[in-house]
């Protein structure tokens, strides 16, 4: 994993039992994966009494730095070897490697979806709604009498929500669900692959 | 329009032709008849593709009476066709409403043929007309797989992407949608049940009585 300096000086420090004892380590190392997850950001984040005696420049430096480190293991899907021989040659003993590594795997699939869920993509269908109706008439033309389906699809994009609005006649509503079982049936055969 | 409901089988639908219409059409019985003939078929052509003023004009000149006679006798024509096809009205009816226009009853049958030859074509233009809501036109879908992204870089997440297209007036919309298996499925459940819900007692006794 490619680190920045001032990542691998932070996480250095970090590694330092004389800049950070044992309790203040592990209190370090959950508060950055807890900020990391919580929704909004908490400026007391680091308030935590084991970590009032430290300097707190250097801990902001180290919190950003063991932060940085976490979200780059999680998007390289970093395994065990590779975080360990990272930390290692970062001066980190063999206890507080553990110590990371077992944090990190209590947190990783949350931080997954997190970081999956950042990024540009066409909106994505979560519902839909439907009405019968019975087209009797309109202004141009008289004795229409034909049933026709009102289909609504909700969608989402980037939090923002949409519906996509459109009728159909029964034939198109039979082609359009057709469709959508060709789709379920390739996806079923691809997962059997 | 007046329609008499006597019963529940007689139906009677007769034009009420405004005094202004009767005017323009009065222009009709003073023609030879393969003149109305000419008339109804720019008529039909108007309905389809919009009026030409220069048409007017010519024909004017070659009859020898003002634009406006030529204009408003074709507008009257075009009226007559469109308001027949909007309310499919019967040939009986159809005939009994030209009677009050007093004309022969060359030109009436005349009026009538061009009634009838070309009535459905003139209801499938007229209901292209309101097509204010969007309607479905087709759906394309493909999967894939998403490998990686900026902020992931070992993924393997199935995902259905779908092109909708519909169809609003004479213009189409286009969206790019997608969605994940199990949503894909829920989507093909809730649909079926909406196309089941056309086969229910309540649906088919409401399209077998409102005719």
């Amino acid at each position: 994993m490619e680190l920045s300096e001032s990542v691998q000086r932070g996480l250095q420090s970090l590694a330092d039992p004389s800049s950070f004892d044992q309790s203040s380590f592990q209190v370090l190392v959950d508060v950055s994966f807890r900020s990391l997850l919580s929704s909004k950001g908490d400026p007391a984040v680091l308030d935590q009494p084991e970590l009032k005696q430290i300097d707190q420049i250097l801990l902001k430096q180290c919190h950003t730095a063991a932060t940085t480190f976490i979200l780059e293991a999680v998007k390289q899907n970093a395994d065990k070897s590779t975080i360990s021989s990272c930390l290692e040659e970062l001066t980190f003993s063999a206890e507080r490697i553990e110590i990371f590594y077992s944090t990190h795997q209590k947190h990783k699939k949350e931080l997954e979806c997190l970081l999956a869920s950042i990024g540009r993509r066409p909106a994505q269908i979560n519902d839909v709604s439907w009405r019968l109706q019975y087209h009797m008439k309109n202004a141009q033309v008289d004795k229409v009498n034909e049933p026709f389906y009102s289909i609504s699809l909700k969608s989402e994009n980037e939090g923002s929500s949409e519906d996509i609005n459109f009728t159909c006649t029964m034939e198109q509503l039979q082609d359009l669900v057709g469709k959508l079982k060709d789709a379920a049936k390739s996806v079923e055969k691809a997962s059997q692959m | 329009m007046i329609g008499l409901l006597s019963g529940c089988r007689l139906f009677r639908m007769l034009l009420v032709l405004s005094e202004d219409h009767k005017e323009h059409l009065a222009f009709l019985p003073k023609v030879e008849p393969a003149v109305v003939r000419e008339f109804g078929r720019i008529a039909l052509e108007f309905i389809r593709r919009g009026a030409s003023p220069k048409i007017y004009e010519g024909a004017a000149r070659k009859l020898g009476v003002p634009v406006e006679m030529v204009q408003h006798g074709v507008e009257g024509l075009m009226f007559l066709m469109t308001e027949s096809s909007k309310h499919m009205i019967s040939e009986v009816d159809f005939l009994d409403s030209v009677l009050v226009l007093g004309f022969g009853e060359e030109l009436n049958q005349i009026l009538l043929q061009l009634y009838l030859q070309h009535h459905s074509q003139i209801r499938s233009i007229l209901s292209q007309l309101p097509s204010n809501l969007p309607a479905y036109h087709s759906l394309e879908w493909r999967l894939d797989v998403q490998l990686a992204s900026r902020s992931v870089r070992e993924q393997v997440i199935p995902m259905l992407t779908m092109h909708l297209l519909l169809t609003k007036g004479s213009d189409s919309i286009s969206r790019v949608l997608q969605t994940d298996p199990r949503t894909l499925l829920h989507l093909i459940s809730t649909l079926e049940a909406a196309l089941a819900s056309m086969k229910t007692s309540h649906a088919r006794r409401i399209l077998r009585n409102i005719k």
